[in-house]
């Protein structure tokens, strides 16, 4: 093999060897961010803030924040308890999909209202908006710890 | 030492962009001393100009980005610039003579330098909308205007268009002729991302059933029917199968990111069934396309030519290729395969490249895939996220789709490969897609700094203020 073929050969599979070394460097980056992404804890970002509470429970100015599917009503397993004679054991359901907040009703007796307006079928809700169920009332706050 | 005046503007370091960058360049360099060596026959630099005009452009957008400081993605600018680097390589490698222009003052330029210029108002159309565009409501807002826009481009091209080697898709104006279907694809994917932002929780939640069939409800599919419309009287008017394929693919693409429905997509999927054997029954355009792919040797010196030259050029190519300058087409011969400039572009690099470059530069269009979805992934809202999709597919689906046309793996459609291919109206439209990622890829205005915590002494002065205060109103 002359000198000059060893030139050659050098120069191309040096150019191959640092298209290679592009695509490695990219993927070390890619799969750096990757990871990131992943650990960062899915949480969903909001919380409750209570408004008016008749009852006494829960306590009017808490907090209470939020899972990426919360219900909300009488009975226990709920994830927002509510103590209020007007809501159903089962009342509404806020479901964070995405990047937005829904409220459905789940076939209450006295309904859900969101803003004052009552609820039918899942609607988006915006931070700040209010939600009454039965004669609680809440507002859809973002999560404290984001 | 200039201030920047603007409000707001600072600049700020983007440190892996920079090392990728710097990358890149070393490897077109070394590339480039590959293939003026092989050339000359001993150890040359040939007349670098074209490649130090490129890399000096690269360098001059990257300092723009860091100089306006907007917290766009890093990676993709780089990917891009090695791209387009590989293909003036190539270009300059070819015979100049392949396509001339006559560019008034400026002489009469070849293939290479004319690549050089469309590449550098590439990359600068990519630095401008990455650095220009902070807001989507011009794009957004106007949907069925952007929409009517597209429907006029493509009339225009129906009526007014010139064939070119059988396929009707270039529109002259005076001097100037460009291929509007690259734009109009820019157009179509801004205004499904309107369309479907706008109606995606109808088209996800609402249903029709049929029997066991659960079909998206009626009124929603027209826009599809129209799709299907629009893709079949482009191959009909315009024999331009690859756009058609292309137009339909990245609206399937884009249904599915928007509902997240396979029953679409399997509808989309029967329609294209349905519209392709219709097309083979009326088009002999079509048929000769099929028959070739099926077996190009059966008219290894008629239609089939091309195909088998390509298929040669890869089998020539091997592992590691015969070397950038070293392949079959002498840059002063005939080309060994009709259209290497465009069409087969990527058969001329897996020629000289091998398959060791042929599966980097699949590599490469696999991360502009991955930043482009990454980027669809984080956007603020549906609209944006749609976008960034649709742009990814556009790029990427093309490129996938003319490299499997070039290795017989699908039936060949005359579409561009992104950024390596020749082409002015190709390197345009992909630099308008690359530049709209980048302005969406921007994280937005960091969070302010944390104020510092206050030293001892403050913090007796801040109780000393806070009481005066209580004192004061006290008083009152």
């Amino acid at each position: 093999m002359s000198a000059f073929e060893v030139l050659v050969w050098t120069l191309r599979l040096a150019f191959l060897g640092l298209l290679y070394l592009f695509l490695a460097v990219l993927a070390r980056g890619l799969l750096r961010d990757l990871r990131a992404a992943t650990s960062q804890t899915v949480r969903a970002a909001g919380a409750l803030l209570v408004m008016a509470a008749p009852a006494g429970t829960p306590a009017v100015g808490a907090t209470m924040e939020l899972e990426t599917i919360s219900t909300i009503g009488r009975d226990a397993d709920n994830v927002v308890v509510v103590d209020d004679p007007f809501a159903s054991t089962h009342h509404a359901r806020l479901t964070f999909r995405g990047r937005v907040w829904y409220l459905e009703d789940l076939g209450s007796t006295n309904g859900t209202l969101l803003n004052g307006r009552p609820v039918q079928g899942a609607v988006p809700v915006g931070f700040g908006d209010e939600v009454a169920v039965g004669q609680t009332r809440f507002r859809l706050e973002p999560a404290s710890g984001t | 030492m200039t201030t920047p005046s603007l409000a707001g503007v600072h600049p700020r370091p983007r440190g892996r962009e920079t090392s990728l960058l710097a990358l890149a360049a070393a490897a077109l360099v070394v590339g480039w001393l590959s293939l003026a060596t092989t050339q000359a026959g001993h150890l040359s630099a040939g007349d670098p100009s074209l490649l130090v005009i490129y890399l000096v452009a690269a360098a001059a957008i990257h300092v723009l980005f860091v100089m306006t400081g907007r917290r766009t993605d890093q990676v993709l600018f780089p990917a891009v610039v090695l791209l387009g680097g590989i293909s003036l390589l190539f270009m300059a490698r070819l015979p100049p003579s392949l396509v001339t222009q006559d560019a008034g003052p400026a002489g009469v330029l070849t293939l290479a330098p004319l690549q050089l210029v469309w590449l550098v108002l590439s990359l600068s159309v990519i630095g401008t909308l990455a650095v220009v565009v902070r807001n989507d409501t011009w794009l957004r807002n106007y949907k069925y205007t952007w929409a009517a826009a597209g429907v006029t481009l493509l009339l225009l091209v129906f009526l007014f268009g010139v064939e070119v080697n059988g396929v009707r898709l270039t529109l002259r104006i005076g001097p100037l002729a460009g291929q509007p279907s690259e734009l109009l694809k820019i157009i179509l994917v801004v205004f499904l991302a309107g369309y479907l932002a706008e109606n995606r929780a109808l088209l996800a939640g609402t249903s029709l059933r049929v029997g066991p069939l659960d079909l998206p409800p009626l009124a929603y599919l027209l826009p599809m029917l129209a799709m299907w419309g629009i893709a079949l009287a482009v191959v009909v008017v315009q024999r331009d199968l690859g756009a058609a394929l292309l137009f339909f693919a990245v609206f399937l693409g884009l249904l599915y990111v928007a509902t997240q429905r396979t029953s679409f997509v399997a509808l989309g999927l029967l329609l294209a069934a349905v519209g392709s054997v219709f097309l083979y029954a009326v088009e002999p355009t079509v048929q000769v396309r099929v028959a070739i792919w099926l077996d190009p040797f059966a008219q290894a010196l008629g239609s089939g030519f091309q195909i088998v030259r390509g298929l040669y050029a890869f089998g020539r190519g091997g592992l590691l290729g015969t070397g950038l300058g070293a392949g079959l087409p002498s840059p002063d011969g005939t080309l060994a395969v009709p259209a290497l400039q465009t069409d087969y572009v990527f058969a001329g690099l897996a020629e000289e490249l091998g398959a060791a470059g042929a599966i980097a530069l699949i590599g490469l269009y696999l991360v502009i895939a991955e930043r482009g979805l990454h980027i669809a992934a984080r956007g603020a809202d549906d609209f944006r996220a749609i976008l960034a999709a649709g742009l990814t597919l556009v790029l990427v689906l093309q490129a996938a789709l003319i490299m499997a046309g070039d290795l017989k793996l699908v039936p060949l459609t005359g579409v561009t490969l992104p950024f390596v291919a020749y082409g002015g109206s190709s390197l345009l439209g992909s630099g308008i897609c690359v530049g709209l990622l980048l302005a969406l890829s921007d994280a937005g205005v960091e969070a302010p700094a944390p104020p510092p915590a206050l030293t001892r002494g403050e913090r007796w002065r801040a109780r000393g203020r806070s009481a005066a205060g209580r004192l004061e109103r006290a008083v009152r």
